[in-house]
């Protein structure tokens, strides 16, 4: 017996033994299935835990690497579709200015807004034109909404409109409805200052104003804008009337300028005619 | 706790992982190497009997528990094995000792826990031996040789 206990080299080695065989024989005895069934959805669920955060680690980084993917997409297809829109668009005005040209009995350049004038004392812009085109100064700049200005100044393949929008720019105008000539001018302000329109005149807002036809310049029913606002101060020989212009000119690219023999012709015909 | 404890706690880990994920897919006709009785071989006799009962306790006592066999059963083979390489440690030859001890305790732990398993039931004891038992052993051991140099590797540093 003690060349056995000599062998297990401690008494106690024996005593852990007896205790471990003991209560794995009082577990075997038991298994109670309640308290088993407990102990193993515990053991389980901690298993089952770590298999989760394994697996959440790995989604995450699946939909990092997807949403890599997704956004290098999502941002070609944003770059095609703003090239899709602004074709769109350029499809649109380019319609709009060919039922413009069709309508009309004018010949045409057209021409593109390359840039807008940097002089401190004219309010230009530049077009892709010039005198290799057939451009010439004074020549009348138009869109289908209207007038735009006139050609000051003309380079091989480049030339500069000062728009209506100018304070050295004055055009004269006729009221579509009362038939009244006055000049149109800019002060500075988002609107058309008509000028020399009596005030016994009836203007009403609304009212369409055009190209009288009586200058050199423009030729006659080039629409310019529409009355905004009539009013008529103490003491003064004309009214004051404000007129919204037709066309926009924070956004213009695309335009037409007049042949200059049309317009001269025009402007004959119309003096005639008046 | 020392170095060469927390290792084995993390090579106790990693085997408990294996034997209940991957090792069913190296099965060869439902013979599986024992990953847990590798570990607790390589415990056992590093550390001796004591605490190669308790590990042996502890880590059968969790293998009942996940895979729903009879609670203490795999508890006692354990316990066993874990005692019987404890102390065998250092009493044969350095060279082919962690393989003779894996074989004995490995053969130990089969027999208890068939012996308990088939109590009341109409299996042939020496059948399980022969059919399951010794297959099952020496398929442990072959892995255990394989083991037994990393082991070696990753222990000694500690």
């Amino acid at each position: 017996m003690n060349k056995i206990l000599g062998l297990f080299g401690q008494r106690r080695t024996i005593l852990i033994l007896v205790l471990y065989l003991l209560l794995s024989f009082l577990f075997m005895a038991t298994n109670d299935p309640f308290i088993l069934r407990g102990m193993r959805i515990a053991i389980l669920q901690g298993i089952g835990w770590v298999s989760s955060a394994k697996n959440y680690l790995k989604y995450r980084q699946d939909l990092e690497e997807e949403n890599k993917i997704l956004r290098k997409k999502l941002l070609e297809i944003s770059l095609a579709n703003q090239k899709l829109q602004e074709q769109l668009l350029e499809n649109l005005r380019l319609r709009r200015l060919l039922k413009f040209k069709e309508e009309s009995n004018f010949s045409y350049i057209p021409a593109t807004v390359i840039g807008i004038g940097q002089e401190q004392t004219i309010r230009s812009l530049i077009l892709n034109v010039g005198s290799a085109d057939g451009v010439v100064k004074n020549q009348t700049v138009v869109t289908e909404q209207g007038l735009v200005g006139k050609i000051l100044i003309v380079e091989p393949h480049e030339s500069v409109t000062q728009i209506l929008m100018d304070q050295n720019s004055l055009v004269s105008v006729r009221l579509q409805k009362s038939r009244e000539i006055g000049v149109i001018g800019w002060t500075g302000n988002l609107w058309l200052d008509l000028n020399y329109i009596p005030r016994d005149v009836v203007v009403e807002p609304g009212e369409v104003v055009l190209t009288s036809g009586l200058s050199r310049l423009y030729p006659r029913g080039i629409k310019i804008g529409i009355v905004a606002e009539v009013a008529e101060v103490e003491y003064e020989l004309f009214k004051s009337i404000k007129v919204k212009p037709a066309v926009n000119f924070n956004n213009l690219e695309e335009v037409f300028i007049l042949f200059v023999q049309d317009s001269l012709l025009t402007g004959k015909q119309s003096r005639e005619q008046n | 706790m020392s170095k060469i404890e927390v290792r084995h706690i993390i090579l106790f880990a990693v085997a408990f992982i294996l034997q209940f994920t991957v090792i069913r897919f190296i099965e060869i006709l439902h013979w599986r190497p024992d990953l847990i009785l590798i570990v607790l071989v390589s415990f056992s006799l590093r550390k001796g009997p004591n605490w190669g009962m308790t590990a042996g306790f502890i880590s059968g006592l969790l293998q009942d528990l996940i895979s729903a066999q009879i609670l203490g059963l795999t508890a006692l083979a354990k316990t066993m094995a874990g005692f019987i390489a404890g102390i065998l440690s250092g009493k044969l030859a350095v060279r082919t000792e962690y393989f003779l001890v894996l074989l004995i305790s490995g053969f130990f732990h089969d027999l208890i826990y068939f012996f308990f398993y088939t109590i009341g039931e109409d299996f042939s004891l020496r059948s399980l031996i022969i059919f399951y038992t010794i297959p099952n052993l020496l398929y442990t051991v072959i892995i255990g040789g394989v083991l037994y140099y990393f082991f070696e590797t990753i222990l000694a540093e500690s």
